[in-house]
C-alpha cells in the first residue's frame, strides 16, 4: 500500500444555478492577463450541450485521455512514432474558433462619438487581434439552451441515449437542463502530465495539484491535445501553457480557493482524501463497468489503522490524515455514495467528483395546456427523470446506469424523509421505505441533509494543513527559502529558453 | 667567428644574384600565363586575326606607352577619343577589349616585353589553334554534345557547360540560364578559329575564374566547336518555352503535392464549432 493524500473536490450539481459567479472569480483572480483572455480555468456547462471548448467530449475528434491497447495504458493523443509525426503541429487541439476570439467593446465611441442622427454603439473589438469583429461563438454561448439543434443536440453524451429519447428530450414540455461546472479534475492518473515531452507538468506530491512548471514549458502543447477535459490552455503571450492551479497559494494560506470561496449556491466542497496509489495503473486498465467502483476502492478510510499506519510511513503528517477524517469529499464519495467522477472512460482518474442533479418533475400536454405530472407526490420517479439515466450515466457513471440511480434514489429518499418531518405531506411511512430502498440510515439522511442544506464554510472546505515547510525542504534549505520568499516570481514567464 | 663573417659576404651577394635571375624569369612566365588566360582568347602572335588584331610586331604599329596604356585602361583610351583605338573598335566589330583585373604596370610592360619576345620565333606557342576547313564529322558533333550536356566529363575539371548554358531544342527543362544562350554562338564568334581561341580561355569576368587552372584540352574544344557549327546551323534560339514549362511543372507539381497530402491526410482535425454550425445550418 502506497497512501498518498490528495486535495479533492465534491460538486453538488443539484444545487448549481449557473450564475457564473466561480467563473468570474477565477479570471479575476487568475487570467486577466494578456494571453489568458479565452481560458476559463473555471468554467461553467449547460447540459445537454457542447460546452467549453466546443464538444470537448468527443475524444474522436480530440483524441484526450488514455487507452487500453494490448493490455497497456495508451495516450490516445501521442506515442514515440506519433510525437515525432506531429512534431511541428499537434493537430488534435482546439482551434480559435472551438474556444472562442475574446474581445471587449469600443466602448469609447460611446463618449467620443460624433453628433449624427443615431446613437453611438460600442463595437466589439477583439482581444487578440484589436479590430472590429463579428461574434461567433463565446465560452458559454450555449448558456441555458436546453433545446438548441446546434450546440444541445450535438452533445456527445447524448449518444447514450435512443433516438425516441432523443427526441423526447428536445419536445417543449420536456425541455430541460442542468449546469456542469468544471475545473481541473487533478487526476490520479494525468494524462496532461503523461504527454508532455518536456516534463514540465507534474502531479505535487503533498496534496496531488496538477501544475505546469512555467520555467520547463516549451509549448509543445501535447497537454493540451491530451487533456481529455481540455483544462490546460495555451497562454499565446508567453508561449507557455497554463492550467488551474486549485489556487494552491490560497490553499497555503489555509483559504479556499477563489472559485469554492465565491460559489453562490454553496454547491462546492474541498477536502483531502487518502488513496492507494499502487493501485493506480491496476484500476485505471480496468473496463468501464468496473472503473467506477475501482476508482472508488482506491480511496482509503483514513480511520483504519493499517492506513493510518501506511500513511504515517509514507511521511504524511497527523494532521493531514485527522483532516483528512473531517473530508466532506469522503463523506460523499465514499460513505454515502452520491457522488461520481466525471467520464472516467478517460481513465484518467479524476479526483473532482459530482452529486447527480434531479430533474424537474415531469410535464405533458393535453390539448393546448402543459401541466406536471405530480403522481400523487411531489417527487418523480427516478427512471422517469427528464434527463435520462443514461445520458447522467454516460457524463458521470463511465455509462454505468446502476450508480446514477443510486446516487438520484438516496437523495429523493432524504427529501423525502425531510418533507415528511418539515412539512408532513409525506407519511412517515413512505419515507422509512424509501430511505430503505435507497440503502440510507436515518443517520445518513440527516447528515446528507445536513452536508447538503445547512453546511457552514468550514464544513465545505476542510482545507488540510500543508505543510510547506516540509514541502520545501525536498527542494531547498527551509530557512534560506524563509528570507527569500515574499516577492513571489521576480521574473514572469516569456517566450523561449 | 671571423671563419663566418668570411663566407657571410660572399653568399649572400650569391643569394641576391639568384633572386634577382629568379624574378626576372618568373616574371616572363608569369607575363606569359596572363597571356594564356587572358589575351589568347581575342589575340593571336602570328596566328591571324581573332576578334582582335595579331600582336605579332605589334610595337611597330604603336609605340610602348601608347599600347601600356591601353591594356591597362581600354576604355579609358577609347572614351579619351584616341583615333587609333576607334579604329581598332570599328575592325573588331563592335567589340571592346575587357581589361585584366589587378594588372600593374610592371606586368602590362612584362606581357608587351613577351609579345615582342615571341615575336621574333618561327612560331610562336601563341600562334592559336588552327582547325582547317574541313567539315567536322558526325562523330565530333555527337561528342560535343556528351561534353556539353555533362554526360562526359571534362579532363581538367571544368563544370559542365549546360550548368549555365543552354542550346535550343534540348530536352526536357533545358540547360542554365545563367549564362547566355549558345546556340547562335558560332556565328557570334565569326567561326572556328575565334570560337576555338576562346574556348582555350574563356575571357570573360564570370568564366575566367571558373576556368583558371581548368582550362580545356584541344581534343575537346575541337568536338565543342563541332557542336556549335552544326547548333548555328540547325537549332534556333530557345525564346522561353523552356521557362515556361519550368513553370507550369512547378505549379502542378506543387498542386499534384497537395491534393495527395490532401487525400491521404483526409481524416484530419478540422475544427469542431465551425462544422458543427455548418452541419446545422
Amino acid at each position: 500500500m502506497d497512501v498518498r493524500s490528495q486535495v479533492s473536490m465534491v460538486f453538488h450539481l443539484d444545487k448549481c444555478i449557473g450564475c457564473h459567479t466561480c467563473s468570474i472569480a477565477c479570471k479575476n483572480v487568475w487570467t486577466d492577463r494578456q494571453g489568458t483572455e479565452y481560458m476559463w480555468w473555471n468554467n461553467v456547462e449547460t447540459k445537454p450541450g457542447t460546452g467549453f471548448p466546443t464538444a470537448w467530449e468527443d475524444q474522436e475528434k480530440y483524441q484526450g485521455g488514455w487507452e487500453v491497447k494490448k493490455g497497456e495504458l495508451k495516450l490516445k493523443s501521442t506515442g514515440p512514432a506519433k510525437v515525432m509525426a506531429n512534431i511541428f503541429h499537434n493537430p488534435h487541439q482546439p482551434s480559435m474558433d472551438d474556444y472562442y476570439e475574446p474581445w471587449t467593446y469600443d466602448y469609447e465611441n460611446l463618449f467620443d462619438a460624433p453628433e449624427g442622427d443615431d446613437q453611438p454603439v460600442a463595437r466589439p473589438v477583439s482581444r487578440v487581434t484589436g479590430e472590429y469583429m463579428e461574434v461567433e461563438a463565446g465560452p458559454n454561448w450555449d448558456d441555458d439552451l436546453g433545446g438548441s439543434e446546434i450546440y444541445a443536440a450535438n452533445d456527445p453524451n447524448l449518444d447514450a441515449l435512443t433516438e425516441e429519447q432523443r427526441q423526447q428530450l428536445s419536445a417543449v414540455e420536456r425541455l430541460v437542463m442542468f449546469y456542469f461546472p468544471r475545473i481541473c479534475n487533478h487526476c490520479l492518473n494525468p494524462s496532461c502530465v503523461a504527454s508532455c515531452p518536456s516534463g514540465a507538468l507534474y502531479k505535487r506530491g503533498e496534496d496531488g495539484i496538477v501544475l505546469i512548471d512555467q520555467k520547463r514549458c516549451r509549448a509543445w502543447r501535447s497537454c493540451i491535445a491530451a487533456c481529455p477535459y481540455k483544462k490546460t490552455y495555451y497562454n499565446w503571450h508567453t508561449g507557455k501553457s497554463e492550467k488551474c492551479i486549485l489556487c494552491y497559494p490560497r490553499l497555503e494560506t489555509g483559504q479556499a480557493p477563489a472559485c469554492f470561496h465565491s460559489c453562490v449556491g454553496r454547491i462546492r466542497y474541498l477536502g483531502v482524501l487518502l488513496y492507494d496509489a499502487e493501485r493506480i495503473e491496476e484500476v485505471a486498465k480496468l473496463p468501464d463497468e468496473e472503473i467506477v467502483e475501482g476508482h472508488r476502492s482506491m480511496i482509503l478510510d483514513p480511520w483504519d489503522p493499517e492506513v493510518v499506519a501506511a500513511a504515517k510511513a509514507n511521511g504524511i503528517p497527523d494532521d493531514v490524515i485527522e483532516s483528512a477524517r473531517k473530508s466532506p469529499v469522503y463523506r460523499f464519495v465514499k460513505e454515502w455514495k452520491i457522488a461520481l467522477p466525471p467520464h472516467l472512460e478517460y481513465r484518467t482518474l479524476p479526483m473532482l467528483f459530482y452529486v447527480p442533479p434531479m430533474s424537474p418533475v415531469m410535464a405533458g400536454k393535453e390539448g393546448d395546456s402543459v401541466y406536471h405530472f405530480t403522481d400523487g407526490n411531489l417527487f418523480h420517479d427516478i427512471d422517469q427523470s427528464r434527463v435520462p439515466i443514461a445520458y447522467l450515466a454516460k457524463l458521470l457513471g463511465a455509462g454505468n446506469e446502476g450508480l446514477v440511480r443510486y446516487a438520484l434514489r438516496k437523495q429523493k429518499a432524504v427529501r423525502l424523509y425531510r418533507r415528511a418531518l418539515t412539512v408532513g405531506d409525506v407519511d412517515e411511512e413512505s419515507a422509512a421505505r424509501a430511505l430503505r430502498e435507497a440503502n440510507c440510515s436515518v443517520e445518513e439522511a440527516e447528515a446528507i441533509y445536513r452536508l447538503t442544506a445547512l453546511c457552514t464554510f468550514d464544513d465545505r472546505f476542510v482545507i488540510p494543513p500543508m505543510h510547506r515547510e516540509e514541502a520545501i525542504q525536498m527542494i531547498e534549505e527551509p530557512h534560506g527559502h524563509r528570507q527569500s520568499v515574499g516577492f513571489g516570481f521576480t521574473a514572469g514567464p516569456k517566450r523561449g529558453l | 667567428m671571423k671563419n663566418a663573417c668570411r663566407w657571410f659576404v660572399p653568399s649572400s651577394i650569391l643569394g641576391l644574384v639568384l633572386l634577382a635571375l629568379g624574378a626576372s624569369s618568373a616574371g616572363a612566365q608569369e607575363a606569359a600565363e596572363i597571356f594564356r588566360q587572358s589575351c589568347i582568347s581575342c589575340h593571336t602572335i602570328g596566328g591571324g586575326r581573332l576578334v582582335g588584331p595579331d600582336l605579332k610586331d605589334v610595337e611597330e604599329r604603336k609605340d610602348r606607352e601608347w599600347l601600356a596604356d591601353f591594356i591597362l585602361d581600354p576604355m579609358g583610351v577609347l572614351a579619351s577619343g584616341d583615333a587609333y583605338a576607334l579604329q581598332l573598335r570599328e575592325e573588331a566589330g563592335g567589340a571592346v577589349m575587357t581589361a585584366v583585373p589587378g594588372m600593374s604596370h610592371t606586368q602590362a610592360e612584362a606581357l608587351l616585353d613577351l609579345i615582342a619576345a615571341e615575336s621574333l620565333l618561327e612560331a610562336s606557342q601563341f600562334a592559336g589553334l588552327d582547325l582547317g576547313d574541313e567539315p567536322f564529322t558526325a562523330l565530333d558533333i555527337e561528342r560535343g554534345e556528351e561534353i556539353f550536356m555533362g554526360h562526359r566529363k571534362l579532363v581538367n575539371g571544368g563544370p559542365a557547360c549546360l550548368a549555365c548554358h543552354t542550346v535550343g531544342g534540348l530536352p526536357q527543362l533545358s540547360g542554365g540560364t545563367l549564362g547566355p544562350d549558345l546556340s547562335r554562338v558560332f556565328e557570334r564568334l565569326q567561326g572556328r578559329k575565334n570560337l576555338a581561341s576562346w574556348l582555350l580561355a574563356p575571357a570573360t569576368e564570370t568564366m575566367r575564374p571558373v576556368f583558371a587552372g581548368r582550362a580545356m584540352t584541344q581534343d575537346e574544344i575541337v568536338p565543342l566547336v563541332a557542336f556549335f557549327e552544326d547548333s548555328a546551323r540547325q537549332r534556333s534560339e530557345d525564346g522561353g518555352t523552356s521557362q515556361l514549362l519550368f513553370l507550369i511543372l512547378g505549379l502542378a507539381g506543387a498542386a499534384l503535392g497537395f491534393l495527395l497530402a490532401d487525400g491521404l491526410w483526409r481524416r484530419r482535425f478540422r475544427g469542431v464549432r465551425r462544422e458543427l454550425v455548418r452541419g446545422r445550418r
